[in-house]
This record gives C-alpha cells, sequence and structure tokens, in this order.
C-alpha cells in the first residue's frame, strides 16, 4: 500500500467513525430521555417525529438558535476554547479503539481501527486526562464561583480517578503483554475475558470510568442542587452543546474501553467452531463489539436514574481508600495468575 | 456541670450493605422493573383526562333550562372567596326573584379552585366544572364575564348530584 | 341614685328609666326589635323578655320600670327559652331570601338569629305570601313578607316625622304595613324609617341592589345639604359613594337626618362634570393643564392688578380650614381686604325638625376663620357694586357657584379681566372663569365645618383623589381597598385630580414668596386655634366624631363685629 492509500483509508476510516459518533452521541441524549422516562413510570420524548425519533435534531436546532452567552467577567478566550478541547479529546480517543477484526475489501487488508497504535492504551489515558482541562478551563473562566467550584471538583475527581483507572488497565496490560488495542483484544480469545480473569479490576475500572466520565453517581463537577451547573453554568446554546456532547462521546469511549479491555473487545467466544463464511464472522463480530457497546451504554444511563450522587467527601474516601488499594491488589492477583499458570 | 457524652451515630449496616455492591443491585433492579412496567400516561391533547363529579375545575353559573342564570347576586361567593377573585354587580329584574346578577365576573388569575364559592352559595348557582383547560394570553382574557361563566344546568348534573350527596 | 342588678351587676339608674334603659347606658345589650330610643314603647316584640325575681313571668324590659332592687337575669336559662321562643314564632313566616334582601349584613333578624336562636324551625308549614315591591313612597320600597309588625316605622312618621302616613291593616299573621289610599309616604324624613327597620322591609330605591354592605367602607363625616350639619357615615366602593346613612350624635340630629340631605348631597362627587386637573382660559376654550402652569399663571395675573383691584369671595360650602387659608391669602399674601362669602338662604327648606333655611354648611365657620371685609374693604354687596362700576377687575372665588346663587352676578361677571375659581364640578360660574382649580369635594377632604349652632365637627376623606391615598392618609379601607390591586376591575374607581383648596391656595402663595408651611389639615385647624380665639385650644382629636360646641361669648362678639 502506497502512503497515499493508506491517506485515502484512513481519512475515509475517520469519517466514518466521526459520523457513526456523532449520530450515536445524538441518538444516547434520545435513550438516556427515554429510559430515565421509562424508569420513572413515563413515556418520555414522543412529540418530534415517530416515537420522538428526531428529538436530538430538534435539540440541536433549539441549541443552534439560543443565543450565545458569554459573561461580561469571563476570559473569552479560555471561555470558548474549552468545550473545543472536550470536543477534541472526546474525539480523537476513539482513533484507537479497534471495534472488529481486519476486514479484506476491494484488495485491501482495512484494519478496523483508524490508528493501530503501539501505545494505544497510553494514548487514551493520555488524552482522557487532557479532558479535564476543559472542565476546569471553562469552570475557570466563566467568572462565575459556581463555575469555578465545579472546575476545581472536577480536576480533584479526575486526578483521584485517574489513579485507579491506571492500575487497573495495569493487569489488563500484565495478561496483554502490550498497549496495543488491538492485541489485547486478541488476548482475550475464547473465555478469557478480563472481566471474568480479573473481576476486580473490571469493577474498578468500571468505577472509575464513571467518575472520568463525570456522570452520576460522580457527576459533582456539575451538581445541579448545589452548583446550578457546575463549570457550564456560564454557558448557552452551542458552547453548552459543546459538553454535551463531549459528555455523551466520553461515554462511548469509556464503553467501548472497557469492550476492548475487559469484555473482549468484538470477539465471540468459541464462534470459530460453527466454521462460518469469513464475511458473515466479521459482520457477527463488529454486531459483537457493537452490542457490549450498547449494552454498557445502557447500563452507564441506568445507572445515573437509579443512584443518587455521592458527597464530595464520600466520593474521595471512595477514590483513594477504596479503589486504589483494590486496583492494587488486582495487580497483585493478576501476577499471581500469571506465576501460578503462566499465563 | 454535666458532661455530655459525645453522641455517636451508630450504623447498624450489615456487612453486605458496607460492601455497598448488592445495595446498588438492588437499587438498579428497582429501577430496572419499573422500566419494564406499563405506562398510564395520558398523552394530553390528544387523550383527555374526564374527571368525575368530585374533581373542582373552573367556578361556572349554572344556566337554567329557560335560559335564565340561578345565581341572585346575593354576593356570599364574593364574600367568601379567599383570593378576591369573584366580582359581582346586583341589579333589579322582574323576574319573582328579584335581584339578578348585572355583571358577575371571575378573575381566572386570582381562582384558586377552593371551591368555597360553590359550598357557601344558597341558590347552588355556582359550581365546579370538570373545566380545567385555561390559558389566556392576557390579563384581561383571564377575567371571565357571564358569557363564559353560564353553563346549562345539564352539563353539570354530576357535579349538582355530587354536592347534594356530599355537602 | 337607685340600683338594680342585672346579670349581677349592680347598674345606676335614673327614677322613671325602663330597665332596658338602665342596662344599655351600662353597656349591657338587651335584643329588641320595637324599641327605639327616640320612640314610644309599644312593647310588641316580645324579644326583650327578661326573668325579674319575684315577678312570677318574664317582663319586657322595654315597658317594665326599673325600680330599687330589682333583680334582672338576662341570660337566665328562662330568658334564653323565651328569646329562643319568640325568635321563632317572628321567623315562622320571615321568608329566607337573605341573599335577595339589601338588608342582609347590617340586618338586626339576621344577627339575633345567630345570636338568640337555635337555628332550626319546627315550623312545616307554606310560609305566608304577603305583597312585595311595593312603592310606599318615592325613596322607600317595601316588602310584606320580611316585615315582622315592630312598628317602628309607623312611630317615627307619628312621633319624629309628625306625618302619620302608615298604618297597620289586617289582623294575625296578614297584618301588614301600608299608606292611606292614594296618598304616598312623602314626608322629608321619610328614609329613615329604613334605617329604623330592624329587617329588610323597607329598602332604599336610591340604593337598592347596589352594593352589599360588607363590601363598602363607612367613613364618619357630615351633611353638607345644611347648616344644621347631621352626622353621618358615607359609604364607598371602588371609590365611588353609594350611600349616606346618618350618624348618632345628640346634640345635633340624634339618629336622624332628611332625605334632601340623604340623596342630593353626595352625586356631585361621583359625577361626570367634575373638575379633573386645573384648566385655563385661551383663546374661548377652557383647557387642561399641568398644576405648575395653572399656578404661574394665576401668579403672574393676580400681580398684574393692584390689591384695590382685586376681591375675594369665599365659600359657606368650603371647610373652615379653606375659608381660614383663603382669607390669609387674601389679607397677608395679597393685601387685599376685600373679602365675603354669599349666604345660601332657602326659605322653603327649613322645617322644626332638623332642617334649617341657611342651605350650606359653613356659613359661620366662613365668618369666623376671617372670610369678612376689613374695615376698608367691600362686602359681598361693594364687591358687586365695584365690578359694576369698574373697580374691581378680578375674582377669586372659592368653592362656590355665585351665579347659580345670585343671578345678579351673571351680568357683571363678564366685566371682570380676570375670575379664578375653585370648584368641585363645572358649573355657571366656571363656566366664566379665566382660571379653574379643581377642588377637592367634602368627601375627598379633612376639614371641619361649624353649623348653625357653633358646633365644629369633622369630615374626613372617603374616597380618594389623585393626590390621596386610602391607606398611606389613613382612609377608612373596605376588604377591597385592602387587598385590591392595579389589576382588578373592582379597585380601579375613577379618582379626580383635584386637591383641598386649601392645599391649592398654599402652593401659590408660596409663587407670591410667602410661604405658608401646613401639610395636612390637622395643621391648619391647630394655627386656627392659635389664632382665633373662637377655636382657642381644640384640636383634631377634640373636635373627635361628635364635634365640640364653640365658646359662645367669642362667637357672639365675632358675628356682631
Amino acid at each position: 500500500m502506497g502512503i497515499g492509500e493508506i491517506i485515502i483509508i484512513s481519512a475515509v476510516k475517520i469519517l466514518v467513525i466521526v459520523g457513526l459518533l456523532l449520530l450515536m452521541v445524538s441518538y444516547l441524549t434520545y435513550f438516556e430521555r427515554k429510559i430515565s422516562a421509562w424508569a420513572q413510570n413515563r413515556i418520555g420524548p414522543n412529540r418530534v417525529g415517530w416515537k420522538g425519533l428526531l428529538q436530538p435534531f430538534a435539540d440541536v436546532f433549539k441549541l443552534l438558535l439560543k443565543e450565545d452567552i458569554v459573561p461580561e467577567r469571563a476570559n473569552k478566550m479560555i471561555h470558548t476554547i474549552a468545550p473545543i478541547i472536550a470536543l477534541f479529546v472526546a474525539f480523537s480517543t476513539f482513533a484507537v479503539i479497534p471495534f472488529g477484526p481486519d476486514v479484506h475489501l476491494f484488495g485491501y487488508d482495512i484494519q478496523l481501527v483508524v490508528a493501530d497504535v503501539n501505545i494505544g492504551i497510553l494514548f487514551v489515558l493520555a488524552l482522557t486526562s487532557l479532558g479535564v482541562y476543559s472542565l476546569t478551563l471553562a469552570g475557570w473562566s466563566s467568572g462565575s464561583k459556581y463555575s469555578l467550584l465545579g472546575g476545581i471538583r472536577s480536576s480533584a475527581q479526575m486526578i483521584s480517578y485517574e489513579i485507579s483507572m491506571g492500575f487497573s488497565v495495569g493487569g489488563v496490560l500484565l495478561l496483554a503483554e502490550s498497549l496495543r488495542p488491538i492485541a489485547i483484544v486478541d488476548s482475550q480469545a475464547g473465555w478469557m475475558w478480563n472481566a471474568v480473569v480479573q473481576p476486580i479490576g473490571f469493577i474498578t475500572f468500571t468505577v472509575a470510568a464513571f467518575a472520568e466520565t463525570s456522570r452520576l453517581p460522580f457527576d459533582l463537577p456539575e451538581a445541579e442542587p448545589e452548583l446550578v451547573g457546575g463549570f457550564h453554568t456560564e454557558y448557552s446554546s452551542m458552547k453548552f452543546a459543546g459538553f454535551f456532547l463531549a459528555e455523551y462521546a466520553n461515554m462511548i469511549i469509556a464503553s467501548a474501553l472497557i469492550v476492548t479491555l475487559y469484555l473482549g473487545g468484538w470477539q465471540i467466544p468459541y464462534i470459530e467452531l460453527l466454521e462460518l463464511p469469513s464475511w458473515l464472522l466479521v459482520i457477527l463480530q463488529i454486531g459483537a463489539f457493537i452490542f457490549k457497546l450498547f449494552a454498557l451504554l445502557f447500563f452507564f444511563i441506568w445507572v445515573r436514574w437509579s443512584i443518587p450522587r455521592f458527597r464530595y467527601d464520600q466520593l474521595m474516601n471512595l477514590g483513594w481508600k477504596v479503589m486504589f488499594p483494590l486496583s492494587l491488589i488486582n495487580i497483585i492477583w493478576v501476577a499471581l495468575l500469571i506465576m501460578i499458570f503462566g499465563l | 456541670m454535666e458532661k455530655k457524652a459525645a453522641k455517636i451515630r451508630k450504623k447498624d449496616l450489615t456487612f453486605l450493605q458496607k460492601i455497598y455492591i448488592p445495595e446498588i443491585m438492588k437499587g438498579l433492579a428497582l429501577t430496572f422493573r419499573n422500566m419494564i412496567r406499563p405506562k398510564f400516561t395520558f398523552e394530553y391533547p390528544e387523550e383527555k383526562f374526564i374527571p368525575s363529579g368530585s374533581y373542582r375545575g373552573r367556578p361556572v353559573l349554572v344556566e337554567e333550562k329557560n335560559g335564565e342564570e340561578r345565581c341572585v347576586a346575593c354576593g356570599l361567593c364574593s364574600r367568601v372567596c379567599p383570593a378576591l377573585a369573584i366580582d359581582v354587580q346586583a341589579a333589579e329584574t322582574e323576574r319573582e326573584k328579584e335581584r339578578y346578577p348585572e355583571k358577575f365576573e371571575i378573575d381566572m388569575l386570582r381562582c384558586i379552585f377552593c371551591g368555597f364559592c360553590e359550598e357557601v352559595c344558597p341558590e347552588e348557582a355556582i359550581v365546579m366544572s370538570k373545566d380545567y383547560e385555561l390559558a389566556f394570553s392576557s390579563r384581561e382574557e383571564a377575567i371571565y364575564g357571564k358569557d363564559k361563566l353560564l353553563v346549562p344546568v345539564d352539563q353539570l348534573q354530576d357535579r349538582i348530584d355530587f354536592l347534594r350527596q356530599y355537602k | 341614685m337607685p340600683t338594680i342588678i342585672i346579670d349581677e351587676q349592680e347598674v345606676e339608674f335614673q327614677p322613671g328609666e325602663t330597665i332596658i334603659q338602665a342596662a344599655r347606658h351600662h353597656g349591657i345589650e338587651i335584643p329588641h326589635f320595637c324599641w327605639h330610643p327616640e320612640l314610644s314603647v309599644p312593647g310588641n316584640c316580645r324579644i326583650c323578655l327578661v326573668e325579674v325575681d319575684k315577678m312570677p313571668k318574664l317582663v319586657i324590659a322595654c315597658s317594665t320600670i326599673a325600680s330599687e332592687g330589682m333583680v334582672v337575669h338576662t341570660k337566665s336559662e328562662k330568658t334564653i327559652d323565651a328569646q329562643n321562643a319568640v325568635m321563632e314564632f317572628i321567623l315562622i313566616n320571615h321568608p329566607l331570601d337573605c341573599p335577595i334582601c339589601d338588608e342582609a349584613g347590617e340586618c338586626k333578624l339576621q344577627d339575633y338569629a345567630y345570636n338568640y336562636s337555635v337555628g332550626e324551625s319546627r315550623f312545616i308549614e307554606e310560609k305566608n305570601r304577603k305583597q312585595k315591591h311595593v312603592e310606599l313612597g318615592p325613596r322607600v320600597m317595601f316588602d310584606g313578607e320580611r316585615c315582622i309588625s315592630c312598628s317602628r316605622c309607623i312611630r317615627f312618621c307619628d312621633e319624629i316625622a309628625k306625618k302619620p302616613e302608615l298604618t297597620f291593616v289586617q289582623r294575625g299573621d296578614r297584618v301588614t304595613i301600608t299608606t292611606y289610599p292614594g296618598q304616598p309616604m312623602v314626608n322629608p324624613y321619610s328614609m329613615n324609617t329604613i334605617d329604623i327597620c330592624p329587617v329588610g322591609a323597607l329598602t332604599n330605591i336610591d340604593f337598592r341592589f347596589k352594593a352589599r354592605v360588607w363590601d363598602m367602607s363607612s367613613t364618619k363625616s357630615i351633611c353638607t345639604g345644611c347648616s344644621r350639619g347631621c352626622n353621618i357615615d358615607i359609604w364607598v366602593r371602588n371609590n365611588e359613594i353609594l350611600r349616606l346613612t346618618p350618624r348618632y350624635n345628640e346634640q345635633v340630629n340624634s339618629y336622624w337626618m332628611c332625605d334632601d340631605g340623604r340623596l342630593n348631597t353626595f352625586k356631585y362627587v361621583n359625577a361626570d362634570d367634575r373638575v379633573d386637573s386645573p384648566q385655563i382660559r385661551g383663546e374661548g376654550q377652557l383647557r387642561k393643564v399641568e398644576w405648575e402652569e395653572a399656578f404661574d399663571e394665576t401668579v403672574s395675573r393676580i400681580k398684574s392688578f393692584s390689591k384695590d383691584e382685586i376681591a375675594f369671595v369665599g365659600s359657606a360650602h368650603a371647610t373652615c380650614e379653606d375659608n381660614y387659608i383663603f382669607a390669609k391669602f387674601a389679607r397677608s399674601v395679597i393685601g387685599c381686604g376685600n373679602i365675603d362669602f354669599v349666604q345660601h338662604i332657602d326659605p322653603e327648606f327649613g322645617d322644626d325638625i332638623l332642617r334649617v333655611n341657611d342651605v350650606a354648611p359653613n356659613a359661620m365657620g366662613a365668618k369666623l376663620t376671617g372670610v369678612s371685609p376689613s374695615k376698608s374693604g367691600l362686602d359681598i354687596d361693594g364687591i358687586k357694586k365695584a365690578i359694576r362700576e369698574g373697580k374691581v377687575k378680578a375674582l377669586y372665588i372659592l368653592e362656590d357657584d355665585i351665579i347659580t346663587e345670585d343671578p345678579q352676578f351673571e351680568n357683571i361677571i363678564t366685566k371682570l379681566d380676570l375670575l379664578v375659581v375653585h370648584s368641585t364640578n363645572h358649573n355657571k360660574t366656571t363656566a366664566l372663569a379665566d382660571i379653574i382649580f379643581p377642588a377637592s369635594a367634602y368627601a375627598e377632604k379633612n376639614g371641619t365645618f361649624v353649623n348653625i349652632n357653633k358646633i365644629v365637627q369633622r369630615i374626613r376623606p372617603a374616597i380618594t383623589t389623585v393626590d390621596t391615598d386610602r391607606a398611606l392618609d389613613g382612609m377608612e379601607m373596605s376588604r377591597l381597598d385592602k387587598f385590591g390591586t392595579e389589576f382588578d376591575r373592582w379597585a380601579t374607581g375613577v379618582k379626580v385630580d383635584a386637591k383641598a383648596s386649601w392645599k391649592i391656595l398654599v402652593s401659590l402663595s408660596g409663587l407670591f414668596d410667602h410661604k405658608m408651611k401646613f401639610n395636612m389639615a390637622e395643621e391648619v385647624f391647630a394655627d386656627m386655634a392659635k389664632n382665633i380665639d373662637a377655636f382657642k385650644g381644640l384640636n383634631y382629636d377634640d373636635v373627635g366624631d361628635s364635634g365640640v360646641k364653640l365658646n359662645y361669648q367669642f362667637i357672639e362678639q365675632k358675628v356682631k363685629a
């Protein structure tokens, strides 16, 4: 493959991924509203389009038509940049997530990942850590005490949970002996899903993922009852929509990561025994990835409408006194497994 | 002075509750059960709630079959109204009941649907209807005069029966 | 003084007093329908039955003369039983039409049914039907069914109005009241029967169904119909006067007032022809202007005359305060002694009951407060003559329609170069005026009137003008006034842009570089009390609700002078 072809293939992949991601994000908001309605014995949006299916577009149009208000005392440039950072981080992380096995198309071998980077997982961790800047800067630049408090909370929360997240991933890396997401997926063939092998790591990573995406029960940065809207109190119109989209994009990334790291990625256990034609296999495997992804997204939403927010001290206690030791225990557990079974 | 022992709140949580995860599962199970339960939402503009006779919608004046109002403009509803929503101006008429309301206005922005007017009315002339669809775009529109208040007695039979039974 | 014991309370009484009188003087209320303190005692309603020790039966308190050592029980079991029985009896044929009846809210029968009755009737037969809606006279409507035959109205006509126009006819439960055939009740005091009627049998044709009593505020005031100065209550709803009722004052009008005062002295206040905002005549037409413009115009035009070319006409319709400031304005500010006022005498009006021939309320007050010519000044005839001769070129009139009163003025007033008028309503005089100031009517301001018997009495504001505020100025407020907002249609009555005359004159004085420091009518009265002997030492609190007789000697001297 020449460099030109690689660029074209990558561009197509990027376009497809970004397009799909945007569509997913907008429909995720729709499902969030629907599921919350069901959990509360309501019907949910049902006015725009059949069963309210066009609601996300109505929301986008509404946000587009809203006046963009920038507070007088805000740092205008940073105020504008913050939501861009949030979006950038959210979307670029997706570059290293594999969503299917290699396919043979139009005479090319194509990997179903935008960039098969050696240090993929490190890239993800690095970028998601950058995400905290968007919240902190948004909070600081708004020139409002509620925003500032929200920003500070988010940075403290992110740092605390980044640690247990990192250590949880450690266990996965020990087993996979690679930072390449594709290698990690391959290492979970059969029932050797990391969720089964190292359940503690799975739980700590999942909890940390909730915290990193600031979803309930860890949505302290926005904490409506105390902080109005937290870091995004002073945002309106499309800038607000930026944060909104980023939050849902982050949810998708977190879910995709969990799928990749702990739930065997696109793998369907023992499907090779059926000896299906390869095109069907690929489609099934992509389907498996999407199914797992959606199951996790549903879980994210489900949890949000079931569990109340933590208090700030509870959040810190949990992060440092529970999650951190547990993730260490998980590493030891994995190390023991490797020592004993020589995995 | 006797020193008060600091009160320590004893948490009577079991081990299972302390590790939190089973409790989260319970919570999740509860919301999930509700998700799949049938919904009983009225989809309002298409589907309308039809209240029973005990419902207190907007107060209306009873119009007799001959097209006359029952009201004799005694002003008791106006007096008892805690929100001062009712304004009555009486005048003289040739009918047997010498008095009738020349003007009868209810300010629906003031009305609180308490039903005192109906309770105090000696003529069973003002009753609470089933009408709950009240929307206005100006203060003037919210003042309902006799034209809007008079409702034929047939349409109010439910409420009148309810009142005769329970008032 | 001899004493009797009423409900274990020892009560002194004048020999000859009845039990009900003795009790009443000590604040013990014995229920009564037919008894009235100013009328004879028929003893026919029986509600005042009381138990008296050593008497074999209950006695009626209204006609039993109190005697030394009597022991009366007004709340004993027997008495209460008797009251219940009487109430039940009276209510047998009384229709249950309180919702329609105008008396509801101030009805003795309603109150007593609440206080002295068990509220149940054993009577299941049809109630009697009698004539309703009978016009006894042009001003009084009679409803036969409501009548409880107390005969108060009959006795009033016989004893107070001295015109026996009413009588009972029929007997038993068919008894009813009527006038003599073809002779309606027209006596000038007929409407007092409405007030004393304990039920709604007699109602006011003018006020019928206009308002509920509990929706109105009532303000203590004085009738302006003649110089008797009958005490009245002004009943107001939505800033509109709806009726006047007499208020008890032993030394002036007792419980009564005449029909003329009751009907004809308040309608101009609500009328459409009120002067609303100051007006200046330009090119033959009156046009409304701002107060400041009217003040400036008045000052500059008055300044163009020498002080002998100006004359001032005070008013027997204005308050003492207005006249006092008016006189002060003429003498001290302008330096002019041509000041007098027009008497309003109607020789047909007076009678030997309440009405007097002087049909303005405050002629005595105008005289006392200095509205009379100085030694070299012109009196009203002198002013008339001087205008005719062209010596007086400017005339300043206070709240009086002198052309209607004295048609001679009509021809000569056109000779004037300047006519300034304070007036409540447009009339023949304002039709010729160059500058009109809108004056508050008597129901819109504080002030005092001195009646023909030299009793000074207060009027109080009952309705608001643009200048006044019901809450801030401490006026009487009805329920509707208290809770009304600018959006409530029942609280948006007409407010006239008028001011009390003394206020207008104080503002004018300021522009003549002669500041008077008065903000309230009370302060003007205090100044009067300082400077006028007749009012010496008085203030508004002393005058109070029932008035004070002025120092007689001073008045004699003043009036003679």
